[in-house]
């Protein structure tokens, strides 16, 4: 092979061409030594089987090399030059022939197969050579080298001769080439590859040596050859035994001594094609069978590695489905309605807190496992679903008990599989794990209902201010905060906007948030000074939580009749200011730490002189506060935010900061509250609900609405315990509990204050003889007081002369 | 429950002595009285109620100090008012007129000393 590489075809083809030509003519020259028929009829002639062998795997082109050397080995033992060219063709045509038929067919030189065996016996060794023996036999009879009575002997000699030499050569030499596909022996094979030989070499001697017809003892020894080693045992094998039984015959010993020539011919004949028949067929059978064999073999172990494969799939997805239904708390579940079998999945069994080896899952186990008051619920939704042969079944929240007493909510899901004739035959469904997320749920629902509750219900109605106030809690899931916002109308007529946040979260800020408020609240109406208040809560807070609980806050008190703030600002942010004349700045202060910390250091108080018409926004850290942003660049994004803002209607200012500042998804609490500074009004018209609650609202608005106009303090004073008494009556006479409003009107003109307060209602006569006195107090704080009773309602007007201030 | 306004008990002997702050009208009175009225033991001589805190009375306020005057002398106890002169809550009295009904006086200590004054 590698020749061909180096050298060009023709030159390559001369080398193998004269090779070939070189071992056809040695091994005719030693087989012409066992010539039984003149010169040149042997009865075993190897060159056709070389010369065949040569063509099969090398090509027929090298029919020039045969044909020489054909001619040469003929040529001393012919008659003549032109017997002996003929002979010759005869002999190159034989092998090529076979050559041609087997490739036709093909063959293939593993002689591995039934049909190779077959084809390698009748066409070539048997049809071919019918062309040598004829045209030698003939050439000899023709050259005068035989009779014509020896024609059928020499042409039969000639022929097995032929025949023989390709059926025990050509095996032999196609194995020797094909030696390397064959796997070496190795360990007990060789051994058993020698003694094979040994036996083989030891009956052929003995057969031979001696007189005993023991020559067919070798069939034994050949067929475990064959059934061994196949060709590469077999073929050398009958190549041996061939050339000891030639040998044999040649000698004369053995098997064949005392025989005719043509007996001898004859029963080597047989013998030879016995033993080449033998080993080519048992061989070529046993190779077929090794190979199915090892084919079903490679299937079986493909089938087995992909059923492998398959399983080790499958059982990578169950664990996936399994670790899935872990993460989910999620358990699936199958009943067969008709056998009363549940299975249940791995999930399940922990979901309900009980092992697999428990014992087996019923439907009435499985349904024992819920509380006793969804059992009933349970049972219901399924029967309704067996009965109305429904597949779709409605989810069903649940509880169960485990056995460990604990008890989890549970969601299920389920569908029915129905069977042909509509009946429902199973049950398959899912349960999911709801305990965890339904706890987070309702704490959080908690805190912000805590929350929600703590906060001030509805912002008090001042006059000459307007208020407005967002509360928006985290969203679920994340901390809900404890934020709070107040607005406190303080006995002196000043208003307190309060706005804080308290650190933490959850039911536990929240109600530290409500002690909080309460705090600032009792504080402030205790009519001390801003600083104080702080001061006071920040102590309180300090002895409460031993200083564990930090607050922020800021709390601003506005003199409406000043206009002054006075502010106190614990480490929350500032306050903005927005002013239509002067647009948005914040209110900066000396910032004092946050309340609640164990430290101790007066609240610094600051005044800043507001005008009418300016907004204050009071907020908490959730309105400037992102993750990715600091809180500088926070509070200019509120600024900008609130810039085209500035003469927005308070209520709207709110909402529309939160919109441009905070996302939907908000992980903070959001507390806004917003005041502006109304200008005072000579009228003040006040609308009340019928509740005892809303008198001290009334009163710190015509408090601070007297006080804007300047009317001295205990004059005010009297005029307010006139009003509120008047409202008093209207609410506990006009209505009954929980109806009706209350419309107050007051002005003030030529020196006289005018206060109206009417109700829809209809006063009642008292059951109580002391509620007499509401009339004689409203007639002793005022000049004059009409009651007017009609279908209508009732109406109070009173009125006072006040002394005029310089200023008014 | 309501922040409008706040009693305590300052000091309890044979005299209880009561702190009013903050304000009281329609939304607190009842409230109020049933929790001062509470604060007086049987065993008590009487109760000084100081007014010198509160900011705001009305109507409700004075059924409620003439309906625990009336419940406290029907266990033979009395009730004296203390309030300075120039306060809120005598200006309110002196309105509704009933100065003269209820005992009244000027200092905690001087009320102290009505109460138990007619035994000494």
């Amino acid at each position: 092979m590698s020749e061909s590489r180096n050298l060009p075809d023709w030159r390559s083809d001369l080398v193998r061409s004269i090779a070939l030509g070189v071992a056809y003519y040695v091994a005719a020259q030693l087989s012409l030594r066992l010539a039984l028929v003149g010169e040149n009829i042997t009865p075993l002639w190897p060159p056709t089987g070389i010369a065949l062998v040569g063509f099969l795997l090398r090509g027929r082109r090298l029919w020039p090399g045969v044909a020489i050397a054909a001619f040469a080995v003929n040529l001393p033992i012919s008659a003549t030059a032109v017997a002996a060219a003929v002979t010759a063709v005869g002999n190159t045509l034989a092998p090529l022939v076979a050559a041609t038929l087997l490739l036709r067919v093909g063959f293939r030189p593993q002689l591995d197969r039934l049909r190779e065996a077959l084809a390698i016996v009748f066409l070539a060794a048997l049809g071919s050579t019918l062309i040598s023996a004829t045209v030698g036999a003939t050439t000899l009879l023709v050259s005068g080298a035989i009779t014509q009575d020896q024609f059928p002997g020499a042409w039969s000699v000639w022929w097995a001769g032929d025949a023989m030499g390709i059926l025990v050569v050509a095996p032999f030499l196609l194995t020797l080439t094909t030696i390397r596909e064959h796997p070496l022996p190795h360990g007990w094979k060789i051994v058993e590859a020698i003694a094979l030989l040994g036996l083989l070499i030891a009956i052929s001697f003995l057969s031979v040596a001696t007189s005993l017809p023991i020559l067919f003892l070798v069939f034994p020894v050949l067929g475990w050859a064959a059934w061994r080693f196949q060709q590469p045992g077999a073929a050398p094998a009958a190549l041996l035994i061939s050339l000891f039984a030639t040998w044999a015959a040649v000698e004369e010993r053995g098997l064949f001594a005392g025989q005719s020539l043509a007996d001898q011919m004859f029963t080597l004949q047989m013998f030879n094609a016995t033993v080449a028949f033998t080993s080519l067929f048992f061989a070529a059978v046993v190779s077929e069978r090794l190979r199915s064999r090892r084919e079903l073999e490679e299937a079986a172990a493909e089938l087995e590695e992909r059923v492998l494969e398959r399983t080790t799939e499958l059982s990578t997805s169950n664990e996936r489905l399994a670790e899935a239904q872990a993460l989910a708390r999620l358990g699936s579940w199958d009943w067969d309605v008709v056998s009363g079998a549940v299975n249940w999945s791995h999930e399940m069994y922990r979901i309900h807190g009980l092992r697999r080896d428990d014992g087996p899952i019923t439907f009435e186990r499985a349904i024992e496992l819920a509380t006793p008051e969804d059992q009933a619920r349970i049972q219901a939704t399924v029967a309704r679903a067996l009965q109305e042969r429904r597949e779709l079944i409605p989810d069903i929240e649940y509880r169960i008990i485990r056995p460990d007493g604990s008890t989890r909510t549970l969601y299920g899901k389920a569908r029915a599989i129905r069977s042909t004739d509509g009946s429902v035959k199973r049950m398959v469904g899912t349960v999911q794990d709801l305990t965890e997320r339904r706890e987070l749920e309702r704490e959080h629902r908690i805190a912000e209902t805590l929350q929600q509750a703590l906060l001030p219900e509805r912002l008090p109605q001042l006059v000459g201010i307007s208020l407005a106030a967002r509360y928006v809690p985290a969203e679920e899931g994340s901390a809900a905060g404890g934020d709070w916002y107040d607005v406190i109308e303080l006995p002196d007529g000043g208003v307190a906007f309060v706005i804080g946040d308290v650190a933490g979260h959850g039911t536990e800020a929240a109600s530290v948030m409500g002690q909080v408020r309460m705090a600032v609240r009792a504080f402030s109406l205790e009519g001390h000074a801003p600083g104080l208040v702080v001061g006071r809560v920040h102590d309180l807070l300090r002895s409460l939580y031993e200083g564990e609980q930090m607050v922020t806050m800021l709390y601003l008190v506005v003199d409406p009749t000043t206009w002054e703030a006075t502010m106190v600002n614990a480490g929350h942010p500032p306050p903005l200011l927005l002013d239509p004349g002067g647009g948005v700045t914040y209110l900066e202060s000396p910032t004092g730490l946050p309340v609640g910390l164990n430290w101790s250091l007066p609240y610094e108080e600051s005044i800043a002189r507001l005008r009418p018409g300016v907004a204050l926004v009071l907020y908490t850290d959730g309105l400037i506060d992102r993750r990715d942003v600091e809180v500088g660049e926070g509070l200019e994004r509120l600024r900008e935010a609130a810039t085209d803002k500035v003469g927005m209607d308070i209520d709207h200012l709110c909402g529309a900061l939160l919109e441009a500042l905070v996302p939907a998804d908000a992980s903070d609490d959001v507390a806004i509250l917003a005041a502006r500074l109304d200008p005072v009004q000579e009228r003040l018209s006040l609308h009340i609900p019928a509740d005892p609650a809303r008198l001290r609202s009334v009163r710190r608005n015509i408090g601070r609405w007297l006080s804007g106009h300047d009317v001295p303090k205990q004059d005010a004073e009297d005029i307010i315990l006139a009003s509120s008494e008047a409202c008093a009556n209207s609410i506990e006479h006009a209505y009954g509990p929980g109806e009706g409003s209350v419309d107050i009107e007051a002005k003030v003109s030529g020196g006289e204050v005018t206060i109206v307060v009417r109700d829809a209602g209809r006063w009642r006569t008292s059951r109580n003889g002391d509620r007499g006195r509401g009339l004689p107090l409203m007639e002793a704080c005022m000049d004059s007081c009409t009651l007017t009773r009609g279908d209508a309602g009732t109406e109070v007007l009173m009125q006072r002369r006040v002394p005029r201030s310089p200023s008014a | 429950m309501s922040d409008l306004a706040s009693f305590a008990v300052v000091s309890a002997d044979e005299v209880v002595v009561g702190f009013l702050t903050g304000e009281i009208d329609l939304s607190n009175a009842k409230e109020l009285e049933a929790e001062i009225e509470g604060a007086v033991p049987n065993t008590a001589l009487g109760m000084v109620l100081d007014l010198s805190a509160l900011t705001y009375l009305d109507s409700s306020g004075i059924r409620l100090l003439l309906s625990l005057a009336g419940r406290l002398r029907w266990r033979g106890q009395d009730l004296v008012l203390a309030t300075p002169p120039e306060s809120r809550c005598r200006r309110v009295l002196s309105l509704a007129g009933i100065e003269s009904t209820v005992l009244l006086e000027t200092t905690v200590d001087e009320a102290r000393a009505r109460l138990r004054g007619p035994s000494a």
